[in-house]
């Protein structure tokens, strides 16, 4: 299973949708949106020969939406356009039930799984080695439990299924919960003695024992400054009329987060030795999200921003709908794309 | 020393913002926006929250990491999420109503006996592992990491308290275990939900809005809460309450039993001076 | 290379040394064999090359060692990694990433290597161990042998120059174990490598081996010198140095090749008309009779028409290559598998349909790994284990030793803990002992429900001639007791000492079934050494050879 794309591709692929998904409450929006990254799904199943139709997903992705929908129909009772009025003493559900309502939970229910499905997207296309290459080099020993963990989870299902037989062996039935404890404990003690072996031979194969937290006091208290920044950043915002100071706090702060979590980095003496290949590609795909950037953010005169922001409330209209923003937004299907194309 | 400190206070930090993170909607303050409601601004929010407490899970992570890290834990460490990410297979596949979820029993458990450290990794590496392994990557992560690094960690406070009763080797420290992970199924299904809150049923007004007093938005929560996940964190919680209390016993007189193996570390002698005879 | 001055170690909590008063001097390029029984203190001495002693385990050195010119205690074992590479004996628990060149790698990144150094090293340690054409496969899809050879790639990439493996073919059947042997000896010849090596199935290595040392289990005896020289002084040997022990032959042969121009001398005399094994001519109800068994997995056919028998009082001896199918032909006998065609028996009933649980108080398995079975506190809750499971007893919370359980069954579990001489270890944590006495705990579990039928699946993987010796001495007793037992093995000696009968399964079907003594000899692969060098004598084991010599 390669990854077609480069990782840092897969990753800028990934925020643009999460932002797009984010930034928009426009229906029209969002189900193309969803759209582009249903069919990326379809294709990265299909080169992973894992069936290339995503109807779990979209049968999931339906059910949150119809339960969201309901939901916010039943409990909000904001908006113009009443269909249906319960006895308004009914605790939480009485009132009158609104179109608007309907609308508003079915858009929230799109945006969840919007979310989801990026995800999910790029989930499938990294293969997990290439997932836990990502883990910053600041957080090495914990990306090495994950490792262990990762490639132990086979060998432990495997075991679970070889000590349930022997102790069917035994005359064992599954009648109550205490049935299951001799296939808990030797899974457990097996798990155990096994972590011994294993630490054996990662020392011998040199693998070094960190001491703790030496030397990097100014790299932590970098980092919840940052962080603190980020809050102090976000607390701000919720005033009103300060909203773009605290938006350049809180991006502020993420950089030096960021910057500090390199700077950890360097602390741990390690080399990656994989080298992934910069293709044409990814080349297409990071262009398509930069033109997707500048089309969302940019202000261009002659694209509509302004049907990005659609609300429902207080009463329902159509949403607008700008051609320009539209196409932009079909660069989120641009992988699909570059995968079909290598057959 | 300065060092132990410094960690005790990232601790505390971090969980601070971790707390404000997920239980924003009681800290809003009153009538601090003037934002429609249904606008961009309170949609924001949640996703908003959600990279603050990512930031304050890392560095929570990177706290806990430098300190607790040799070979041997790191080792066990990953046998042991491993088989509790096994483990989570079991709770997707079982039908039934959900929420029952043999991870934490594992997390609780470790983190009594092995410390606090050890606990809070087990819970937040639990499940990263089992969300990359079964692609259950989400928004939702960071809030399912931190909690479940706060069961493991909290699990270690019970340590000293009930060390007395383990001594004598009674009953009562499974019962009092197998409680606290009762308690725990149901605070975690209380947080999640949170989570999903302002989220699924979207901040519109009436329902979640911003600046409503504490004790307004404590109840509508509380409405919330009770038609949607309640049962499922019944079930969750139950389940953690039998499990412990059917294997805890066996499991920590298994996990007592490695403590040492795995905790031990080499002190060298010091080599004797070699002694020159220079006197001749 | 190595040297050792008067070292000494005791593990901490241990009441007496592990090592004592060692001396030793290996130089540089040779390949060293360490041999003795389970506990002598093998794998203490393995370990102390690379400081894993006393660094990763405690305890108290005393003495001095230095290993390619460092002291591997004043080092630790992350310096080391560089000099001394070391093997472990469970391919399952060596491996930290799931992918074989990221495992090989892994060493290398840790150490900050450029990039590109660490690309040339992989494909050059790849290369050398024959693992280029595997380099992606993810390491659950690989076998036992190839996946200790990716641990001895994950160590060579470092470069050392001595090589330590301790048991690295133990758990491995005989074909993969040969692979490694033989890239070993490569690597010994066609690098120079130096290698310490502690096994069990020594005659395959035997003709490469400069040296031995033997560990005798008292601490402090150790024999150091040539192979032929300590094998003449050792008890529990190979057939071939048995024999050659015997008759005197100089210089000692250690391999089949080197004894057969002696065995050709030797005049044996004409064979009386003695069977070798006497099976009672009678035949009532056999207690397990498989009849034209076909199985399939989806839709490849495993087994194609199997059809055998196994009789009270009996041992049937079950070999064949692997992926045979004889695991699968088990795995049916407990009703593991379906079976589209074809019947089995089980005391004249036929098994279809039936529970598992249910069969259990018939069948007897004890699987490749008794491990998986232990998991009570005392060896005595094992026991008890299983007969409340057979009486439908729950498993009551508090079953494990404060509840007092019906009088009879505790006293059936002594009875049997007695039988097998393990009485003293009626109160020890089963998964503290030692691997042969965790297989006789697993044992003990199984046999004391009293099942008619037997099956032991690679019962002597991992373990040293004194323990396979008590576990054949075990199988005897029972056997003369009435039941029923068939041995799934690659073990060729083994078979020749204890089965009455033999069944080779290939293929899907029995190609063979019989007397040891004729099915042994007619197969090509099968054959045990005292047969290869005496093939009409027809005898099996150097036992029975010498019986025959002294009685004409």
């Amino acid at each position: 299973m390669s990854t077609q794309l480069h990782t840092w591709t897969w990753l800028a692929w990934l925020s643009a949708a999460l932002i797009a998904i984010s930034v928009t409450r426009n229906l029209f929006y969002l189900t193309l949106i969803l759209l582009c990254l249903l069919v990326v799904y379809s294709f990265i199943e299909g080169a992973n020969q894992r069936g290339a139709y995503p109807f779990s997903l979209l049968r999931f992705g339906i059910l949150v939406s119809v339960l969201s929908m309901l939901f916010n129909m039943l409990i909000s009772h904001f908006g113009e356009t009443v269909f249906l009025t319960l006895p308004e003493k009914w605790p939480l559900i009485g009132g009158p039930y609104t179109l608007e309502a309907l609308v508003y939970g079915l858009t929230n229910g799109l945006v969840l799984f919007g979310i989801l499905i990026a995800f999910t997207d790029f989930n499938q296309a990294m293969p997990v080695r290439m997932l836990i290459r990502l883990i910053p080099r600041a957080f090495f020993p914990v990306a090495v439990v994950i490792s262990i963990a990762v490639t132990f989870v086979p060998t432990t299902i495997r075991q679970f299924y070889q000590i349930k037989e022997a102790q069917m062996l035994r005359g064992q039935r599954m009648t109550s919960l205490i049935d299951w404890l001799p296939l808990v404990m030797p899974l457990l003690v097996g798990g155990l003695e096994r972590a011994l072996q294993l630490s054996e031979a990662m020392t011998a194969r040199g693998f070094a024992s960190t001491a703790p937290n030496s030397g990097n006091t100014a790299h932590r208290l970098v980092m919840v400054g940052s962080m603190l920044w980020v809050m102090a950043g976000w607390v701000v915002s919720t005033r009103a009329g300060w909203e773009t100071l605290g938006l350049g706090l809180i991006l502020a702060g993420a950089l030096a987060f960021l910057a500090a979590l390199w700077w950890a980095g360097r602390l741990v003496p390690r080399t990656n030795y994989l080298k992934e290949e910069w293709r044409t590609g990814d080349v297409v795909v990071l262009t398509g999200i930069l033109v997707l950037g500048l089309a969302l953010f940019f202000p261009f005169e002659w694209i509509d921003r302004e049907s990005l922001y659609y609300s429902v409330y207080p009463l329902l209209q159509w949403p607008d709908f700008d051609p320009w923003l539209a196409t932009a937004l079909l660069v989120l299907g641009l992988p699909a794309y570059v995968i079909g194309l290598r057959g | 020393m300065k060092n132990r400190w410094l960690s005790l206070l990232i601790y505390l930090v971090c969980s601070l913002v971790g707390i404000v993170s997920l239980l924003y909607p009681f800290f809003l303050p009153q009538g601090t926006t003037g934002a429609q409601p249904g606008s961009q601004r309170s949609a924001d929010m949640p996703l908003m929250l959600t990279v603050l407490l990512g930031l304050a899970l890392l560095v929570l992570v990177y706290e806990v990491q430098g300190q607790a890290m040799n070979t041997k834990l790191i080792a066990l460490l990953g046998v042991l999420v491993a088989i509790n990410a096994a483990l989570r297979f079991l709770e997707v596949a079982i039908p039934g109503p959900g929420g029952f979820s043999p991870v934490f029993f594992l997390i609780v458990l470790t983190g009594y006996v092995y410390g606090a450290r050890f606990g809070f990794l087990m819970g937040v590496l639990t499940l990263v592992v089992s969300a990359i392994l079964t692609g259950g990557v989400g928004p939702w992560l960071p809030s399912q990491m931190f909690t479940a690094g706060w069961v493991g960690m909290s699990a270690a406070i019970l340590r000293p308290l009930l060390l007395g009763l383990h001594k004598k080797g009674r009953r009562e420290e499974i019962w009092i275990l197998a409680g606290f992970g009762a308690f725990w199924g149901m605070m975690y299904g209380v947080i999640m939900n949170l989570w999903t809150w302002p989220f699924i049923a979207g901040p519109a007004d009436q329902y979640w809005e911003y600046g409503v007093g504490i004790w307004e938005t404590m109840q509508r929560y509380a409405s919330y809460y009770l038609l949607t996940s309640f049962v499922w964190d019944i079930v969750r919680a139950g389940g953690n309450f039998l499990l412990i209390l059917g294997f805890g016993m066996p499991a920590l007189r298994t996990l007592r039993r490695f403590k040492r193996r795995f905790t031990f570390m080499y002190k060298p002698t010091p080599a004797p001076v070699a002694q020159s005879n220079l006197s001749g | 290379m190595i040297s050792f001055h008067d070292v000494s170690f005791t593990y901490p909590g241990a009441s007496h040394p592990a090592l004592q008063s060692i001396n030793l001097e290996i130089p540089a390029g040779s390949f060293v064999l360490v041999m003795g029984p389970s506990g002598s203190g093998k794998s203490t001495l393995l370990r102390c090359m690379n400081g894993l002693v006393p660094h990763f385990s405690g305890g108290t050195l005393n003495g001095t060692i230095r290993v390619a010119d460092m002291d591997p205690v004043d080092a630790s074992p992350q310096v080391m990694s560089r000099k001394v590479g070391f093997v472990f004996q469970d391919p399952e628990a060596q491996f930290v990433l799931d992918r074989v060149e990221d495992e090989v790698a892994f060493a290398l990144e840790n150490l900050a290597l450029p990039p590109a150094e660490i690309r040339t090293r992989l494909d050059a340690t790849l290369d050398l161990l024959g693992l280029t054409a595997l380099r992606e496969r993810r390491l659950d899809t690989l076998s036992g042998g190839e996946r200790q050879r990716v641990a001895l790639a994950a160590v060579m990439a470092l470069n050392p120059s001595l090589l330590v493996l301790d048991e690295p073919t133990s758990q491995l059947d005989p074909e993969a174990a040969e692979a490694v042997l033989q890239t070993l000896v490569r690597l010994n010849r066609e690098l120079g490598l130096t290698i310490l090596l502690a096994e069990h199935r020594l005659e395959r290595v035997l003709p490469f081996v400069d040296q031995i040392i033997y560990l005798d289990g008292e601490p402090g005896r150790m024999l150091v010198g040539d192979a032929r020289q300590v094998l003449a002084e050792v008890d529990l040997v190979s057939p071939v140095v048995a024999l050659g022990k015997y008759f005197g032959w100089q210089p000692l042969p250690l391999t089949v090749q080197e004894a057969l121009p002696f065995a050709r001398l030797v005049q044996l005399p004409e064979s009386s008309d003695v069977l070798i094994s006497d099976i009672q001519a009678t035949l009532p109800e056999p207690v397990l009779r498989i009849v034209d068994l076909h199985v399939f997995y989806g839709l490849k056919p495993i087994l194609k028409g199997v059809s055998l028998y196994a009789q009270g009082g009996e041992v049937l001896a079950l070999m064949g290559p692997n992926g045979a199918g004889k695991t699968t032909l088990l795995r049916s006998l407990i009703g593991l598998m379906k079976t589209e065609v074809g019947e089995i028996f089980l005391l004249g009933e036929s098994i279809a349909g039936k529970k598992t649980a249910d069969l259990a108080r018939l069948v007897g398995y004890l699987p490749q790994d008794p491990n998986a079975l232990l998991f009570a506190d005392r060896v005595l809750d094992e026991l008890l284990y299983t007969l409340h499971s057979h009486a439908h007893k729950p498993l009551s919370h508090r079953q494990n030793g404060s509840v007092d359980p019906e009088t009879s069954i505790v006293e059936k579990a002594a009875v049997m803990l007695a039988q097998m001489g393990m009485a003293n270890l009626a109160e020890a944590y089963p998964r503290d002992l030692s691997v042969g006495q965790r297989q006789r705990v697993a044992l003990a579990a199984i046999m004391v429900a009293q099942p008619r039928l037997l099956l032991l699946d690679e019962p002597t993987r991992g373990l040293d001639a004194a323990s396979k010796q008590r576990l054949a001495d075990l199988l005897q007793t029972w056997r003369d007791d009435g039941h029923a037992i068939i041995l799934v093995t690659h073990d060729v000696e083994l078979v020749a000492r204890l089965a009455d009968r033999v069944a080779i399964l290939e293929d899907g079907v029995i190609s063979a079934q019989g007397k040891p003594a004729e099915v042994l000899a007619a197969s090509p692969v099968f054959v045990p050494q005292v047969l290869q060098l005496f093939p009409d004598a027809g005898c099996l084991t150097p036992q029975q050879l010498i019986n025959r010599l002294r009685s004409a």
